[in-house]
């Protein structure tokens, strides 16, 4: 299931190119190849980033909100007044072309990240380059006061049958780091999709769990008018027992599926979905997500974005 | 006897405040004629008459377009309400007669409450599809 899916990713941006290589015959065509209009309505789709990065000199500022769980139905409105929400307040700015850099804090532990996002290559019109490619790291602080590392038992070793009495609180232990490789087509002018592999390290993590997580990514979005799509991510932590510290993992981080409606604007785009992960930032989706979509592990969130130019 | 005239007057006022706030709080001003740079006047649209770019050009009116001008430019779109200034008709024949030169410098330039839109359409040929859009519109 996992090899399926895995060919599925890496299938899916080239869906098209073949159709794209007879449209490249023409001289005049490659000589007037630009990037593509609107691959994306925004830098986001739900919880992932996409190959869209604001002309030069924007600043952006993001929301990002996670309800709780459905779980308890109507007792808490669906979760709309659950006490586990999270929130993410960010602000990215185009520095250069096709380069952004951001910072954000969110509510779940406290996170203060630092992000940047470059758009290495841009799909082209006339298909000569058939799909962008970007890349995305996130470097994340765990805010949380001292007390929460003190209270916990850790794996910090490398040897998972180590004695853990000796443990020491570091500053270092707070850090954490995420990097991805994004490869996105729009396939028509409805239709885009994309796909990405990433890596999660977390300096320190409970004894049961890995520091190290591969992750597979996919999301898309579907126009269905000028200024309306439906839009999904799926984000699979992969149980690969090479990089594993674990035996058998206990509490293996879960998928993250989510399904939405985008709404955008000259400044604005607004996306409200339902989803699984509690949490925003992306090395805590890959490695902390333990609510489970078949069992009512899905919350609704929006994401809302506002841009500036200078 | 004096009660009940002063309950008339009281009644008149606050029906007359009432339908004066309706007639003032619609009452958009139109804009004033547009001083345009001799070098937009001349501006030719490297792009006129080409039908292949209305589709892009729909769609990036949606974008930016729409909430003020309204979905046919009837400048009734939802957030027109709350201009000082009416963003006028397109469909008029005045505004149609424009050049296309004219019609990119009020759209993309702007000024005051017309928001200047090179930056959020940083390409050329985008504009020229916006324009040719608005074309289309009459």
């Amino acid at each position: 299931m996992k090899k399926a899916i895995l060919l599925l990713l890496m299938l899916i941006p080239f869906c098209g190119v073949v159709r794209a290589q007879e449209e490249t015959v023409e001289p005049e065509a490659v000589q007037k190849d630009r990037p593509v209009r609107s691959p994306w309505e925004s830098g986001y789709l739900i919880d992932n980033p996409t190959s869209l990065i604001p002309v030069k000199n924007t600043l952006e500022f993001v929301i990002q909100h996670k309800f709780g769980t459905v779980e308890n139905g109507r007792s808490d409105l669906w979760g709309l007044y659950a006490p586990g929400s999270n929130i993410r307040l960010g602000l990215n700015y185009v520095l250069m072309t096709n380069f952004q850099v951001g910072w954000g804090i969110t509510k779940k532990n406290m996170y203060n990240d630092f992000n940047a996002r470059w758009t290495v290559v841009q799909q082209t019109r006339a298909n000569r380059v058939p799909v962008s490619v970007t890349l995305y790291g996130v470097m994340a602080i765990d805010g949380r006061s001292q007390a929460y590392f003190d209270g916990m038992r850790y794996n910090h070793s490398s040897d998972p049958y180590s004695p853990l009495a000796t443990y020491s609180y570091r500053a270092g232990q707070r850090f954490s780091w995420f990097s991805q490789l994004i490869v996105g087509r729009k396939v028509s002018e409805r239709l885009s999709l994309q796909a990405a592999a990433s890596f999660t390290h977390y300096n320190l993590v409970e004894r049961t769990g890995d520091h190290d997580k591969i992750g597979a990514h996919l999301g898309g979005r579907f126009k269905f008018s000028p200024q309306s799509s439906v839009i999904f991510n799926y984000d699979i932590p992969l149980k690969i027992k090479s990089i594993s510290e674990q035996r058998e993992w206990v509490d293996h981080p879960r998928d993250n599926l989510a399904l939405g409606l985008e709404v955008s604007t000259s400044t604005h785009a607004f996306q409200i979905y339902l989803g699984t992960a509690d949490g925003i930032l992306p090395q805590d989706q890959m490695l902390f997500n333990q609510n489970d979509w078949t069992d009512k592990g899905l919350a609704v969130g929006f994401v809302i974005t506002r841009l500036w130019n200078f | 006897m004096k009660g009940k005239n002063l309950l008339v007057m009281m009644t008149l006022f606050f029906f007359g405040a009432a339908a004066l706030s309706f007639v003032v709080s619609q009452d958009q001003k139109k804009g004033a004629p547009w001083n345009v740079p001799a070098e937009y006047k001349a501006m030719k649209n490297p792009h006129a008459g080409q039908a292949d770019l209305v589709p892009a050009g729909k769609m990036l009116w949606a974008k930016h377009c729409k909430s003020c001008h309204g979905n046919l430019g009837l400048g009734d779109g939802p957030k027109a309400a709350s201009l000082q200034t009416h963003p006028g008709n397109f469909k008029e024949a005045a505004f149609q007669a424009q050049t296309d030169g004219l019609i990119y410098y009020q759209s993309f330039i702007g000024r005051d409450e017309m928001p200047n839109f090179e930056k959020k359409i940083p390409e050329a040929e985008d504009r020229w599809a916006i324009v040719n859009y608005i074309r289309t519109l009459k």
